[in-house]
């Protein structure tokens, strides 16, 4: 049994399901607490740029690529939505 | 110069042609198209990763691609190809300069990454896991010719059997004003420097140089469904190609180049 998503995280998972094109993922199926690359959703760096572009384009600030704490970061949805809540720009 | 090279595979699709049996059979006056386009092909040798990024040229491509070497009862690991596409893929290209003119930082990586005249060409060389060489052209609206010619010429060199893919997709956008596109074709084809059978279709390619060429027209039921499309010029062969009647077609390599195509 997956964690209960928040309304931000449950957010998040329906902008990933839909700027990666994700198949046979429904948003509120994907367990907050599980990695999203590699193993769990199984994304990867490309998918890891194409988000960061809709994440800025959506909330409006920048993720970097050289940021060093990118790796906490995209750790999961939690982690990623928990950083979207504390630098959004855009209510 | 002449090359004689003889066809291993066929294979065609268009949102209104969805199959060469389907193609062939409208071609032929056989039966109807469908009044409805069908969804784009899935390009199922991908994995889910690469499946889930790839563009319309990437699905009708590898379509085509995989049903000719099926067809040619060909490894598709094995052959060498040539991918050839008047515009690639206009609508990424549109997205690309729309966005650069007004929000340059905000590209979308996957557009990018699929936004070269080779995505197609590369992607199956990932979902196949072909080590062969290929090649990526384009030639304008004289493609298909220009693409059969590169095939044909490769297959004769390297005395090995080539898969040659033609596709252009829809264009959108400013572009499509200066560069008209409609709808989803794909063709590809598999030829081999030897025959090894009677059955197999027989070509004789002769580049001529003209006045003006005067490429031969597509005539069947299935014209009307594909003129819109940039590669409408490769028509007239597979029109032939449906018939088992030996004819004689010529393509334009440019106004002044003539490809003349002898199908046996």
């Amino acid at each position: 049994m997956s964690a209960t998503q928040s309304a931000g995280e449950r957010e998040l998972a329906e902008l990933i399901v839909t700027a990666l094109n994700l198949e046979g993922v429904t948003p509120a199926d994907i367990d907050p607490e599980a990695p999203l690359f590699k193993t769990g959703l199984g994304l990867d760096s490309i998918d890891a740029l194409e988000l960061a572009l809709e994440i800025s384009k959506r909330y409006g600030f920048q993720l970097r690529s050289d940021d060093e704490n990118n790796v906490r970061i995209f750790s999961s949805l939690r982690s990623l939505a928990a950083h979207i809540a504390t630098n959004r720009v855009t209510a | 110069m002449t090359l004689r090279v003889a066809i291993e595979g066929v294979s065609f699709w268009a949102s209104r042609l969805p199959g060469w049996d389907i193609a062939r059979a409208v071609i032929l006056g056989e039966q109807a198209a469908p009044e409805a386009p069908s969804a784009r092909p899935s390009p199922t040798l991908l994995a889910p990763t690469e499946r889930r990024r790839a563009p319309d040229t990437v699905a009708v491509a590898l379509e085509v691609a995989a049903r000719a070497c099926e067809a040619a009862g060909r490894k598709p690991s094995d052959l060498p190809s040539v991918f050839a596409s008047t515009h690639g893929d206009l609508a990424i290209s549109d997205y690309m300069c729309s966005t650069l003119a007004t929000t340059p930082t905000l590209i979308s990586p996957i557009k990018f990454h699929n936004s070269v005249h080779n995505a197609a060409a590369g992607y199956w060389s990932i979902g196949t896991g072909s080590l062969a060489p290929y090649t990526a052209i384009s030639a304008y609206e004289y493609t298909f010719g220009a693409g059969l010619l590169e095939a044909a010429t490769q297959a004769i060199c390297e005395q090995r059997p080539v898969l040659y893919v033609a596709f252009d997709i829809e264009s959108k956008g400013a572009l499509a004003s200066m560069a008209p596109s409609r709808g989803l074709l794909g063709a590809a084809l598999v030829l081999t420097p030897v025959s090894k059978s009677e059955q197999q279709r027989g070509l004789i390619l002769t580049t001529e140089s003209v006045a003006e060429c005067q490429p031969t027209e597509a005539r069947s039921a299935a014209a009307p469904l594909v003129a819109d499309n940039a590669l409408a010029p490769c028509l007239p062969f597979f029109e032939i190609l449906a018939s088992s009647n030996p004819r004689t077609l010529s393509l334009a390599l440019s106004r002044q180049t003539a490809l003349n195509v002898q199908v046996n």
